[in-house]
């Protein structure tokens, strides 16, 4: 998929993939790669400045913590980012249902 | 021996990347974690394809920390407006009772702190409207220049209200405002030096204040052509001038003098500030760009 048809969906989707668990960002990429099935392929490296816009919005949280001998930074969502989340999942099922009826 | 791929991904990063400190040491640990996450499942060098082009990834992340900056340098301004402000009140406070400040002082009092207050709102519409956004380094810029054109106007308005009415105050009550306005010029500039090392941050952003509002409150605001904010303007301005004058008891000649004054303040502000301030655009750039 184009990479500029996910840039203004990415928070969004980011948003989404941090409401099943917390996660630092390699494993938030691979919950993207496999809840899309591959397709949406966004540049991995792209997630860090969206979580670091999310965290400046006040939708994530992040800490270090240190799992398998290895530190890492974890994000979690905080109670403003699961309302902005679900706002988030409305906005692109009217919009989608919208586009949907004018290409079918 | 020659560098493995992510060795020289992060390299790429880091050479890339404007911005210094905590949060350059943070995204770099962060990047490299990931890709020996990457690597250690599917190799180096399908680690550093998938993860992506190092200058963009730096681009968005200056951007990104540029504007982190800017919105918090913002209400750190907001703050040391406020604070000047109640700084001033002590000035004029502590002024002898029977000290009758000179017009002109007076005058400039009013403008500058009628500017302060102006700049420093329009800069915190701004940045509480774009602060779940992605916002450009241009963007970041304009949020500078309000920030510092309010923190300079506080600053000339508390040297107006002593010039105009001198008198004794308590030391730190009078220098709590100043302290707070440097530190947060000191932030404002941080910022703005950074937006303008990145792409696009040296133009000249114009950003109407009706369409921040309304992003902000979710309505629909008509958007005005910059003359109707003008108009709008210098019209509530000298009503308010007015009305204010005339519950001090001046005569209505007397105030409609002021109401005058300060419709006249409003359009020399408006002229002279306005592209700064991002209101307008002038038919050419003000500065040629490098």
């Amino acid at each position: 998929m184009r990479a500029d048809l996910l840039r203004g969906h990415l928070d969004g989707l980011l948003l989404a993939v941090l409401g099943d668990a917390p996660g630092h960002g390699y494993e938030l990429s691979q919950r993207l790669t496999e809840r899309s099935g591959g397709a949406l392929g966004a540049p991995e490296g792209s997630l860090y400045p969206a979580l670091h816009r999310l965290e400046r919005a006040g939708l994530v949280e992040s800490s270090w913590s240190r799992a398998e001998g290895r530190r890492r930074r974890v994000y979690r969502l905080t109670p403003a980012g699961r309302r902005a989340a679900e706002g988030s999942r409305r906005e692109w099922r009217a919009f989608s249902a919208a586009v949907e009826r004018v290409l079918a | 021996m020659s560098a493995s791929p992510i060795d020289e991904c992060l390299a790429d990063l880091a050479a890339a990347l404007h911005v210094r400190g905590a949060a350059r040491r943070r995204l770099l640990r962060e990047c490299r974690d990931h890709l020996a996450d990457a690597a250690e499942a599917r190799g180096g060098a399908a680690a550093v394809r998938a993860f992506g082009p190092p200058a963009e990834i730096a681009a968005a992340f200056d951007a990104e920390v540029a504007a982190r900056r800017g919105v918090r340098s913002t209400f750190l301004t907001a703050a040391a407006v406020a604070a000047t402000g109640g700084s001033t009140l002590a000035l004029i406070h502590g002024a002898a009772a029977n000290a009758a400040g000179r017009a002109g002082w007076a005058i400039a009092f009013f403008v500058a702190a009628q500017l302060a207050g102006v700049s420093a709102g329009l800069a915190a519409v701004q940045a509480l409207a774009g602060r779940r956004a992605s916002m450009g380094p241009a963007a970041v810029a304009l949020l500078a220049r309000r920030n510092s054109c309010a923190l300079v106007a506080a600053g000339a308005a508390m040297f107006c209200a002593g010039a105009a009415l001198p008198g004794r105050g308590s030391a730190g009550l009078l220098l709590a405002g100043p302290a707070l306005a440097g530190v947060a010029l000191v932030a404002v500039l941080r910022a703005r030096s950074l937006a303008r090392r990145l792409d696009g941050g040296r133009t000249w952003a114009v950003r109407p204040p009706l369409d921040d509002l309304a992003r902000l409150l979710r309505l629909p605001f008509r958007s005005l052509a910059p003359q109707g904010v003008l108009v709008a303007t210098a019209a509530f301005a000298a009503a308010a001038a007015f009305v204010w004058d005339r519950g001090e008891h001046a005569a209505v000649a007397g105030a409609l003098g002021a109401a005058g004054i300060e419709a006249l303040a409003v359009v020399g502000c408006f002229l002279g500030l306005g592209p700064a301030l991002g209101l307008w655009r002038p038919s050419r750039d003000p500065r040629p760009r490098r």
